[in-house]
């Protein structure tokens, strides 16, 4: 359908257009309303579904997360609440009998937050209490009397008087697993380390213990953190920004509009576009089953502007016009058919801009492109549906002082305003002034570029949080008193391809064993028999197995029973055999082995020198901290002992203690899998980063032994890769989507040059505000990153909207010089009056409580002022310069003819096909390269063909009017 | 002469309900069978053990030890233990050693080869965790009689119900206890810790055999709710009245096993 027939249909049955569109909003709204209040009476809609995981920024299936998720479960490691007590009141902080009897009850009380008590039904679910880190929940080890070593709860009761307290900090500090995690290093405050069954919970869980710790009274300082709950306040506060900073943009916006049009009847149609498109576009990703996330909830803030920008320029150009004909009707089907062009291109570039998100690796970004190019061109079908349908629903006389009396008087009017003097001093200074301004723009993308090669790439969800916020204060004063809040793990595992074949095996295992007859010949006479014997039955076991694990199980079998039958003094050297097969099998439980645990030692001391690493807990020092309680507490005795069977013992003598299954955090039963517990002081992923380049510096300076190989899991690291996958996601996107707008331009144009000249502000806009954020040091986040699309696609609108103005102005009046004044009347102040709206219509989110908002609502309205700003002095400088050359005296009939556009676009093309290549296939370079040039040889090959069926003849471009 | 009203009101309250507990046993009797039953049969006993620890996620570690017991009163109160390790490889020849003292704290040793080291182990208490088991040192060498109030709860067919109250709640981690004890062996069957009105860990008897006379458990199982963690423990080659001689329940011997009582 034309866009003729369709004005002409609207208009001539408005009513039709409100009711199916007002049926389908409230249909909407229903489908999305009744899942989400009544669950149970809509089992086959999707309610509203809040996901604030930072995790789910990747892939349930990526397998970072993959690994993350099995080496959880594997070690038993939980999501954790960081509680932190501090006391600025007493000398010695909370080591101070009151204090710690406070602690002791919140840590007991913490405890019994689970099952019932959270009302669920799983007994188990909820804090998981043998896990919890607190005073009275962990052991002591240290040396007692001569000889003596003792274990013992390190706060068993609550200290009766200061001095009990005192000792409590004294015994913790001794022990490295417990100092700077468990008691500050200034020895003044105490963390709680909660661990919980499911993130869920954490809110609940830190609701819960909020209102004990506010029972407790006291002159302590309590601080909850820990980014389980700084999740779940992220979605409370996402909530409180979708429900005020998007209505009071909205508010702004209509004030403005109002002020501009003043008009109220009017300029309430833009506001149900926008509303409209919000509903569904929201309505449309709820009932679809995608989760709110804290991407997908910024998507009312992008369409809103998006979908008032259409409109303004209807209603100005209708401003305009209304009063030459005093005809609502004609006017607007008049304003339509002039607009209907660039209306539908700047809505299918935004769009477009915002469809190649889609192309990151990220779902919750590729969500939120897909449904805010949904958004925008519905906000399209709206505009050019329902705003000719309402403006048939005024009445002529309403309208009678609506616009100028006539044009004359309305560009006079118009002119006389502070913004119609300017505009016209900027047409004039635009002609006068040309190479100034483009030498002017010239240095801007100059020191763009400088500002670009400073951008530091930086996110930390709880830097989402505004500084004065609890999470942030908390995050504060935990991480200076404490090693890290922020945690990361290290896993270690034996290297793959590292088999020795079978029979390298036994000639090594068949030495020990000989050596083993040597040693116990003295004690156990029958064992040299015994050894012999059993050598002679494993060499006709070797046949019949494949590998060591089958070998030795069968050898063990024929011992055992060899073992039973035997008599007296015979059944030791069968039993000394078993032993030796069992110590076989050992060898392969790595992390005893000293040389293993040393070298992660070493490895732990390089992580600490990062400075970023408060701490971290391993394996390793577990073993040197019992190896010296053994040795009576003796900081000599601080080291891994020489033998793997002295590993051994410290390692069981630890699981004598009151919490054996600790062990298991830091290694598998089997001794093939550990894991370091790194504490970071900072959640900068740049500072996880350098953590990681750093391992990889040591491990390849120090290679490890038995091929060990290492792996980071821990949701710090986790946001590393999120980032990493982004940010080059990210520049994909944008390269995708701006080569895509740059040929949409030039067909729409029919020229490259034009396409060319189109791409200049936006270019100069995203170069522009990214260079301000290398400039100003701002890290470059997810919230930034996303804001190139945005440029892209509100920063083209102007230039289409402005080229095209002109195109036609220039047609009517022949040259640049006569037809300026006419382009920066009407045309530059639908323009500029966009650019105001919405930059200070998106001030409100300054005041938004979380960061990621405030900074889109800051560069929206500086990318709204540059590229505002290169639209109307930039392109008029570029077109006085250029004019020989943009308006030719002769064209070519079809696009195909030009060769230059067919070369450029056939280019533009293979670089398209290039970019998606990559991102879907993952195609290397020469792969790439070879599809491009035929994607590139196949354009070419069009335009050949179609310039030969075509007669491209030059005609004079008077015929074609 | 009120206080001696009161005394022979009781002794005709204890009259009166006697002939009631002649055919079935007072509380304190039937605790003294069950304690007897349990840690002390024979003069002295030994067994080889195999531990399989069983966690949460299905993993097993296995142990294997021979324990030797020696009674040194006829009271049922002081014991020594004597515990060697064969299995795993790496801590064969480790040794735990206790001398019990009923109403007083053990004696504990431990003996660790390739560090060349005993240590006597003191701890705050006796509820820490047996090797990296589900069991306790306090379920190896017994609890203390005394250390709670016993109460007969229930009795039925085949079982004596024995609720037991810690007399020092702080010493412990549980509310309290309750012993499924079987009426004709007095061998606790089942025994459920409690804290907070929860059973968080529960003792099972899963075999009983007769050995030289002594009905002996020869498999037992300790669960541990919280953690999804259990352990099964089983006896072979039990024997009672082996002649053990104390001197062997010595540091001396603990460097240098005395291997002849230990296969």
């Amino acid at each position: 359908m034309s866009s003729e027939r369709i004005t002409a249909f609207v208009t001539r049955r408005p009513w039709v257009v409100a009711g199916v569109m007002l049926v389908t909003s409230i249909i909407i709204v229903a489908m999305v309303a009744v899942p989400s209040l009544w669950p149970a009476e809509a089992p086959f809609l999707n309610g509203v579904r809040v996901d604030t995981d930072p995790e789910n920024m990747l892939d349930h299936d990526e397998p970072v997360r993959v690994f993350h998720d099995r080496m959880k479960k594997t070690l038993s490691l939980y999501d954790m609440l960081v509680v932190g007590v501090v006391n600025n009141e007493n000398p010695n902080g909370v080591f101070n009998a009151a204090s710690l009897g406070r602690i002791h009850a919140l840590a007991t009380y913490a405890k019994s937050l689970k099952g019932e008590a959270l009302g669920l039904d799983d007994p188990r679910a909820g804090v998981i209490g043998v896990d919890l880190i607190a005073p009275s929940t962990v052991d002591n080890i240290e040396p007692g009397g001569l000889g003596e070593v003792r274990f013992e709860w390190l706060m068993k009761d609550p200290p009766k008087t200061d001095e009990e307290a005192l000792a409590v900090r004294d015994k913790a500090a001794r022990l490295p697993f417990l100092e700077g995690t468990l008691v500050s290093e200034d020895g003044k405050a105490v963390a709680l380390y909660i661990p919980l069954s499911s993130k869920d919970l954490s809110y609940e869980v830190s609701a819960k213990l909020k209102a004990k710790i506010a029972e407790l009274g006291g002159d302590d300082e309590y601080h909850i953190t820990g980014l389980p709950v700084a999740e779940d306040t992220f979605g409370v506060e996402m909530f409180i920004q979708m429900g005020i900073s998007a209505p009071m943009a909205m508010l702004v916006i209509f004030l403005l509009l109002l002020f501009f049009f003043r008009k109220l009847t009017l300029i309430i149609s833009p506001m149900i576009v926008a509303i409209v498109s919000v509903i569904g576009t929201m309505g449309a990703l709820i009932i679809t089953g995608n989760t709110v996330h804290i991407m997908s909830s910024m998507i009312p803030i992008f369409i809103m502007p998006i979908a008032v920008l259409d409109s303004i320029h209807i209603l100005s150009d209708f401003f305009d016009r209304y009063q030459q004909t005093r005809d609502r009707k004609k006017t607007i089907t008049a304003v339509m058919a002039d607009l209907h062009m660039p209306m539908l291109y700047t809505s299918l570039t935004s769009a477009a801009g915002f469809a190649s998100l889609a192309l990151t690796p990220i779902p919750p970004v590729q969500v939120f492109g897909v449904f805010v190019s949904l958004g925008i061109m519905l906000a399209w079908v709206l505009t050019i549906t329902f705003i000719p349908a309402y403006v048939m629903f005024l009445p002529e006389r309403t309208l009678a002082n609506f616009g100028a009396k006539n044009h004359e008087d309305e560009e006079n009017t118009a002119n006389a305003t502070l913004v119609g003097r300017i505009l016209r001093m900027s047409g004039a200074f635009t002609n006068s002034h040309a190479r100034f301004i483009v030498a002017g723009a010239l240095l801007l993308a100059a020191v763009s570029v400088y500002g670009i090669s400073q951008i530091q790439i930086n996110d930390n969800p709880t830097r989402w949080f505004k500084k004065t916020h609890e999470i942030r204060i908390a995050d504060k004063v935990l991480n200076e008193h404490f090693a890290g809040t922020y945690m990361a793990y290290l896993a270690l595992t034996p290297g793959e391809g590292r088999q020795e074949s079978l029979s390298d095996y036994t000639e090594g295992m068949f030495a020990r064993l000989d050596a083993k007859a040597g040693k116990e010949a003295g004690d156990v006479p029958e064992y040299a028999a015994v050894a012999a014997e059993a050598k002679k039955q494993l060499g006709t076991l070797v046949a019949g197995v494949e590998t060591k694990t089958a070998l030795l199980d069968a050898w063990e079998t024929y011992a055992r029973k060899k073992y039973d039958d035997a008599g007296v003094g015979e059944d030791i050297a069968w039993d000394d055999l078993i032993a030796f097969i069992d110590g076989e099998r050992q060898r392969d439980e790595i992390f005893k082995q000293p040389e293993v645990l040393r070298y992660m030692a070493r490895l732990q001391e390089a992580l600490l020198a990062t400075g970023v690493v408060g701490k971290s807990n391993s394996l390793a020092d577990l073993v040197k901290t019992v190896h010296r309680e053994l040795f009576e507490g003796k900081e000599a005795y601080y080291r891994i002992p020489d033998s793997a069977r002295a590993v051994a013992e410290c390692l069981i003598t630890y699981q004598g203690g009151h919490r054996p299954n600790d062990l298991w955090h830091f290694v598998t039963p089997d001794y093939r899998t550990s894991s370091l517990w790194i504490q970071l002081n900072s959640g900068d992923n740049r500072d996880m980063s350098a953590v990681v380049a750093s391992l990889d510096d040591f491990v390849a300076k120090n290679p490890p032994p038995m091929g060990l190989e290492t792996r980071w899991f821990g949701l710090t690291y986790i946001n590393v890769i999120w980032q990493e996958k982004m940010v080059s996601g990210m520049l994909q996107a944008f390269l995708g989507s701006f080569l895509v707008v740059f040929l949409m331009m030039t067909i729409l144009y029919r020229s490259a040059l034009w396409g060319i000249l189109s791409m200049i502000p936006l270019t100069l806009t995203v170069g522009l505000s990214y260079g301000v954020i290398g400039l100003i040091g701002k890290d470059y986040d997810m919230p930034v990153a996303v804001l190139s699309s945005l440029s892209l696609g509100l920063a083209v609108d102007f230039a289409i909207h402005f080229l095209s103005r002109t195109r036609a102005l220039y047609e009517k009046y022949g040259h640049w010089a006569a037809t300026s004044p006419h382009v920066f009347g009407e045309p530059a102040r639908a323009i500029t009056r966009n650019v105001l709206v919405i930059a200070i219509g998106f001030l409100p989110l300054l005041a938004a409580p979380l960061l990621p908002y405030v900074t889109v609502g800051f560069f929206l309205a500086a990318i709204l002022a540059v590229s505002g700003a290169a639209t109307l002095l930039l392109l008029p400088a570029l077109i006085h310069l250029g004019e020989p050359m943009l308006f030719p005296k002769t064209r070519p009939r079809a696009l195909a003819c030009q060769r230059g556009t067919c070369i450029i676009a056939a280019l533009a093309f293979a670089a398209l096909v290039a970019v998606n290549v990559h991102q879907f296939m993952g195609l290397g370079i020469n792969s790439l390269a070879g599809t491009a040039i035929a994607a590139m040889v196949a354009w070419m090959g069009g335009c050949w063909i179609v310039g030969r069926i075509y007669r491209c003849g030059l005609d004079p471009i008077d015929d074609e009017q | 002469m009120k206080t001696s009203l009161v005394g022979l009101l009781i002794a005709i309250a204890a009259l009166w309900t006697a002939p009631v507990f002649a055919q079935d046993l007072s509380v304190g009797e039937i605790v003294k069978k069950t304690n007897h039953a349990v840690y002390y049969q024979g003069k002295d006993g030994r067994a080889r053990v195999k531990m399989t620890i069983t966690d949460s996620q299905g993993r097993t570690r296995t142990r294997e030890f021979t324990i030797l017991r020696l009674n040194t009163d006829t009271r049922d109160e002081e014991q020594k233990f004597y515990v060697y390790f064969h299995r795993p490889a790496d801590v064969r020849e480790m040794v735990f050693m206790v001398w019990k003292h009923v109403g007083g704290d053990d004696d504990r040793w431990l003996y660790l080869p390739a560090l060349d080291v005993v240590k006597r182990i003191a701890a705050s208490d006796e509820r820490t965790s047996f090797v990296g088991s589900d069991f306790f040192y306090e379920d190896v060498s017994g609890r203390g009689l005394d250390e709670d109030t016993h109460e007969l709860v229930d009795t039925t067919n085949n079982y004596y119900v024995l609720k037991n109250t810690p007399k020092d709640p702080s010493a412990v981690e549980f509310d309290s206890y309750t012993m499924y004890i079987h009426k004709a062996t007095f061998i606790p069957v089942k025994v459920e810790y409690e804290k907070n009105g929860t059973v968080y860990r529960v003792s099972e008897a899963l075999k009983v055999e007769d050995i030289q006379g002594h009905k002996t458990v020869t498999k037992s199982r300790m669960k541990d709710l919280n953690s999804g963690s259990e352990t099964v423990l089983e006896y072979a080659s039990v024997s009672y009245d082996v002649g053990l001689p104390e001197a062997i329940f010595t540091e001396r011997y603990l460097r240098k096993a005395p291997r002849k009582y230990l296969e």
